[in-house]
């Protein structure tokens, strides 16, 4: 072959391969009957099934495919979904001593290979997440449950070993009986279900299709729906990690819906024509202090109720809600803020921003800078703090910075700690174990429960007992009982004043501080329609969206 | 020559063994696997000592090794807290061919979860390395050939500029020109991240064109070194007697470059591929992260952030037995390519 024929069809190869590239993949989107609607992920989900992730990722995503028997609307409030009505005393579904909670399925309910969905799922699914044969993520509150009854197949009664408060936790997603049951047979674990990363059977507007490792996972009508058939034919998935190729690709018009965005990137979003929504979802950013009654752990500065106070009215949390979360957002005065007002009823008025009053309240209370080194002392002890977060949230790293400084103008030194997340919150972390005199995460209440489990005194971390979660150390006998008393109380009004109570507590003795609500922040692209999220089930109207072309 | 192929293999055993020593204790203290399973809020301290139990992190770390290297069905464990051991161990050991079953996506086997990337990765690592070749022999010759000629200087300030860049922002950069301002602009445009578009299908054309960006990224700012490496070495063989009298005899152009310059000069770069082939295992951690390319660079970070131990071990594992592999084929090669080299003692 002359090196003339080598040059001419090495060219001719090459106009070949660039017309099949432009041909098959060019810029230009090919035009499709179907409607597909692409979500961008910033994490991928580790499974699919209810029982064996708490990823948030993950929970969003089953509500695509599978079902609970009840939903929460926008404003946080439940709904029926599998079930004909909410249990209530006064309806009866909840037992009079409120250990018995009872649901009717209603009629017609199926899975999407057309079986129908029965009572003996839901025991099923309770069945599985307390058989200490499943490594499942969460058995609580499972655990909480004595036994379920199946007296037919519309109807399941759950019985605790007690009147249970927070049972609207339970059932969040179930899994059908009819094709797991074989496999735990089988197995003698549903560890190893491929059901778990492909659950080709679902109950909910979509059903599973396809899941691709890091790129992408695909949800399609589920034509066996009993429900409103969704008008959005396909649900597209893909992981994009990396926030500033999140951002690009929304701008660029490759995504219709994403979250978990840093708040500096929300104007370049609204530039490129998105709409910004935020939904609370119970959660907080939040300080906790390290408040050992036992007096062995951390600055015994922090144990006294006075300089906690000093530290809530010497930071501007408004201004880092203005500046730092561009106003997106508001500071919570409680801790259950971020719940429906029901359960903030009467409202608290937050700690002002006032650096003199703090400066004149740690004067009073003797925490003087007596040697002169700028930072205030008392009895020997200097107001030397350590402040610890974790490093995958950068806007934590800049709160920091701006609250050592504000903590600095009032004569306490900030030292800053940041770790990883699996470091951070490990067992034998620097939080668990006491390291750290201020905690700064994001937390809450049992969302879309009020109950909350930290601050008991038997979840003090002992040797013995490793894994307690009382991480700041603090004993309150009278918020222990109140907290023992509200998870009885199933009667929501007596509750609400039990949560009350607490909350009037937190706030006097300044247990906890929030910096900011931390709402779910969504973006919304031009062609999404009838668009809701809630913060307890984000996905609640999904079969109401659409794809309009813009 | 088998009998030294079989004695390499022999010394690479012993060596993997230490490999995986170390990399287990370090990969011990990454941090907890638990303490991110809660989601968004704190794991419950009974969910948080049964899982411990049920996925064996309670025990001492000699015996999460030995169970990793052997297995763990020749022993019982305890999965219902009772404090005694009930239920068979169902793990076999790395020794025989169990990596076991991720942390994170429980019950996946190892083998499994990276088996589903290593293909993404070898197709973007693979196509950039052949781009990084190809183009870097082409300019490290031409540039040899007309050294400091202005060409030779123009590639030069080029390729320095793409080697001082991280590749991060070349990456953004390159996706923000090419995909978002193009769109803007109404040109022809690139795809931003992933394998494919949905509404097109996975296709072969649709994944050549999601390879195009990250595949420059990678390339850019590896060239440099390359090309200069070939650049030197054709130089020092350019000057060689052998090419003079070769020249002299009259052989064509070509030939003279090709078949007696570019051959010898080939031994250096040779080394450099061997080293680098057994790392495109590993992916390109931060290209993959900003195309959302779904190869094992992710998955080792993802994996990393959340302390799967048994995915990460495996990961590891992989590119060390890749390294021992390709370090004997590159001695191959070197045989081939210089007869000099002889493997006899």
């Amino acid at each position: 072959m002359s090196k003339k024929s080598v040059l001419s069809n090495t060219f001719a190869l090459l106009v070949v391969a660039c017309l099949i590239l432009s041909g098959c993949g060019g810029g230009q989107k090919t035009q499709t009957p179907n409607k597909v609607a692409t979500f961008i992920w910033n994490e991928e989900f580790d499974s699919l099934s209810p029982l064996y992730s708490n990823m948030w990722f993950s929970t969003i995503t089953q509500q695509l495919w599978d079902c609970w028997p009840w939903n929460f609307d926008e404003n946080n409030d439940p709904f029926p979904n599998l079930i004909t009505e909410i249990p209530t005393i006064e309806n009866g579904d909840i037992s009079a001593d409120g250990a018995t909670i009872t649901l009717h399925l209603q009629d017609g309910l199926k899975w999407s290979d057309n079986q129908p969905i029965t009572s003996e799922d839901f025991r099923f699914t309770w069945a599985m997440a307390v058989d200490s044969k499943n490594t499942v993520a969460s058995s609580y509150p499972y655990s909480q449950i004595t036994s379920v009854d199946t007296p037919d197949p519309k109807t399941v009664v759950i019985h605790f070993d007690g009147p249970f408060a927070p049972w609207l936790t339970t059932f969040h997603g179930i899994i059908p009986a009819h094709i797991l049951q074989p496999i735990y047979d089988a197995d003698g674990t549903l560890d190893n279900a491929e059901w778990n990363t492909k659950p080709t059977i679902g109950c909910g507007p979509y059903v599973f299709s396809e899941w691709q490792s890091g790129s992408f996972a695909r949800f399609t009508v589920n034509q066996n729906y009993w429900g409103t058939k969704p008008k959005i034919s396909e649900i597209f998935i893909r992981f994009v990690p990396d926030n500033a190729s999140q951002i690009a690709a929304l701008t660029a018009g490759d995504g219709d819906l994403s979250t978990f965005f840093p708040y500096n990137e929300i104007p370049k979003l609204k530039n490129a024509g998105l709409t910004i929504i935020t939904e609370p979802t119970g959660l907080n950013e939040s300080l906790f202090f390290l408040d050992d009654t036992s007096g062995k752990l951390g600055n015994p500065g922090l144990r006294d109720v006075n300089v906690r106070k000093a530290i809530a009215m010497a930071i501007d949390r408004e201004g880092i809600v203005r500046d730092l979360l561009l106003g997106m957002t508001e500071v919570p005065a409680s801790y259950w803020s971020a719940l429906p007002p029901f359960w903030n009823n009467p409202p608290l008025q937050n700690y002002p921003f006032d650096p003199q009053k703090a400066r004149d309240l740690l004067d009073q209370t003797g925490w003087l800078d007596s040697n002169g080194d700028g930072v205030r002392d008392k009895d020997g002890v200097e107001l030397v703090l350590t402040y610890g977060t974790t490093t995958e949230n950068e806007t934590r790293q800049n709160v920091q910075a701006v609250i050592k400084q504000q903590l600095a103008a009032i004569g306490i030194k900030v030292e800053l700690q940041t770790y990883s997340s699996d470091t951070f919150f490990a067992q034998d972390g620097p939080a668990a174990t006491g390291l750290v005199d201020i905690m700064e995460w994001s937390d809450g209440p049992t969302v879309p429960d009020p109950d909350v489990y930290y601050w008991y005194c038997s979840e003090i971390p002992t040797p013995d007992y490793p894994s307690g979660s009382n991480w700041q150390y603090l004993c309150d006998p009278e918020l222990d009982a109140l907290s023992a008393l509200q998870i009885t109380q199933v009667d929501p009004v007596e509750r609400q004043k039990t949560i009350s109570q607490m909350n009037q507590i937190f706030y006097d003795k300044v247990y906890w501080l929030g910096l900011w609500v931390d709402p779910d922040v969504w973006a919304v692209g031009t062609r999404l329609t009838g668009v809701k999220f809630s913060g307890a089930t984000p996905f609640f109207n999904i079969s109401e969206w659409d794809l309009v072309d813009k | 020559m088998t009998r030294y192929i079989l004695r390499r293999f022999l010394q690479g055993i012993p060596l993997l063994f230490i490999i995986s020593i170390v990399l287990f204790v370090l990969m011990m203290n990454m941090g907890d696997p638990i303490a991110t399973m809660g989601g968004r809020t704190l794991l419950r301290p009974e969910d948080r000592l049964r899982l411990t139990r049920q996925l064996g992190l309670d025990k001492p770390i000699y015996i999460q090794y030995i169970y990793w290297l052997v297995g763990n069905d020749w022993t019982k464990v305890d999965m219902d807290g009772d404090g005694i051991a009930e239920s068979a161990g169902t793990r076999h050991g790395i020794l025989r061919g169990d990596f076991g079953t991720s942390l994170v996506k429980r019950g996946v086997p190892v083998l499994q979860v990276i088996g589903e990337r290593l293909p993404n990765t070898l197709l973007l690592m693979i196509a950039s390395e052949i781009v990084v070749v190809v183009g870097a022999l082409l300019v490290g010759i031409y540039s040899a050939l007309r050294q400091y000629s202005t060409f030779d200087h123009f590639i030069t300030a080029i390729l320095f500029i793409g080697y001082s860049m991280p590749i991060f922002f070349v990456g953004l950069l390159s996706m923000y020109i090419f995909s978002v301002l193009f769109k803007r602009w109404g040109l022809p445009y690139l795809p931003t991240v992933g394998m494919f578009d949905p509404t097109v299908g996975e296709t072969f054309g649709q994944v050549a064109m999601h390879m195009i960006l990250p595949v420059l990224t990678m390339s850019f700012v590896s060239f440099a070194s390359y090309s200069r490496y070939i650049r030197s070495t054709m130089l020092e063989v350019m000057s060689q007697d052998y090419i003079r009298t070769a020249k002299s005899k009259g052989l064509p152009r070509l030939t003279v470059l090709l078949i007696h310059a570019l051959k010898n000069a080939s031994l250096p770069i040779v080394t450099i591929v061997g080293l680098d082939l057994p790392f495109l295992l590993g992916g390109a951690v931060v290209t993959e992260r900003i195309f959302a390319w779904p190869g094992t660079g992710r998955l080792f970070l993802d994996h990393v952030a959340r302390s799967d131990l048994p995915v990460v071990m495996g990961i590891l594992m992989l590119i060390a037995l890749a390294v021992v592999i390709f370090q004997i084929i590159t001695d191959i090669v070197y045989a081939w390519l210089d007869p000099r080299i002889r493997f006899e003692a």
